[in-house]
């Protein structure tokens, strides 16, 4: 079951920028700052409430969030919906036929998380998650 | 340094049928659409649906052409403050435009958006209980 908001996720050209608002105009809390070489991003989360937001800036032009960047420009990327139980949700997904972009869970900055593809949503990136026990 | 913001109030899908994007992701996702109606002077067609502290609002126009293909994307992006006029004059005492804060939609609101370096995410902050909130006649 889905159970909140996790985080939205938003494509930027320059983490260090970006963070001049979301962090420092807004004083938003920066709780992961790193890189996730797989996939070719700087991922910064700040803490906002219970959800966050997530600042993505590409670190090589081979990614999905870096094409993005590349055809949209910054702006919002996905959104994340926290589970209890990535599995479950992602078999669940399965099973109702949706087209998916993980076909098992993986680890990311806001734990094991999915895609699924915007195809299935009418264009809109969806995520689920399920965060570590120990936090990011 | 900041403004108060205390949390995510509400993320914007905007859609060529608002309809039709909020009935998927309900069937696609499990989450409940709590509300639909017609914004006030636009008569775009809003549907809501919550989770624990944050809304989705569906967008979309008054009346969706049946015959196309369903687009939805993720629009904007509002923050709840506890005082959006400390919350304004902050942002604009470091250099980002504001626009002057006005009832929302949402009873007993007001609303402001930021115009710029939010890294291409239209983006607003929200106060609830700023105003009194009207009686129907």
């Amino acid at each position: 079951m889905l159970t909140k908001i996790h985080h939205v996720g938003v494509v930027v050209q320059s983490a260090d920028e970006a963070m001049k608002f979301y962090r420092d105009a807004l004083g938003l809390k920066v709780t992961a700052d790193r890189v996730i070489e797989d996939q070719g991003v700087r991922g910064v989360l700040l803490e906002i409430g219970g959800s966050e937001i997530e600042l993505l800036e590409p670190t090589r032009s081979d990614t999905g969030v870096a094409k993005f960047l590349e055809t949209r420009g910054e702006g919002m990327h996905h959104i994340c919906f926290e589970s209890d139980d990535v599995d479950a949700e992602l078999e669940g997904a399965r099973q109702k036929g949706i087209q998916l972009i993980d076909e098992k869970p993986r680890l990311g900055l806001a734990g094991m998380i999915c895609f699924l593809h915007p195809k299935a949503n009418h264009g809109v990136l969806v995520e689920f998650a399920t965060p570590l026990k120990e936090g990011h | 340094m900041g403004i108060g913001a205390t949390h995510i109030d509400h993320i914007v899908i905007s859609s060529n049928n608002s309809g039709a994007t909020a009935q998927l992701f309900a069937d696609n996702l499990g989450i409940e659409i709590k509300r639909k109606m017609i914004r006030p002077g636009t008569s775009a067609q809003l549907a809501f649906a919550k989770l624990q502290e944050v809304v989705l609002e569906f967008a979309g126009p008054p009346e969706p052409k049946l015959d196309e293909e369903v687009k939805a994307r993720i629009w904007g992006l509002v923050l709840a403050v506890d005082d959006i006029d400390a919350a304004v004059t902050s942002l604009r005492d470091q250099g980002y435009t504001v626009s002057d804060p006005s009832k929302a939609v949402q009873p007993g609101a007001k609303i402001a958006t930021v115009k710029g370096g939010t890294s291409g995410v239209p983006f607003a902050v929200i106060q609830y209980n700023a105003l009194p909130i009207e009686e129907p006649a």
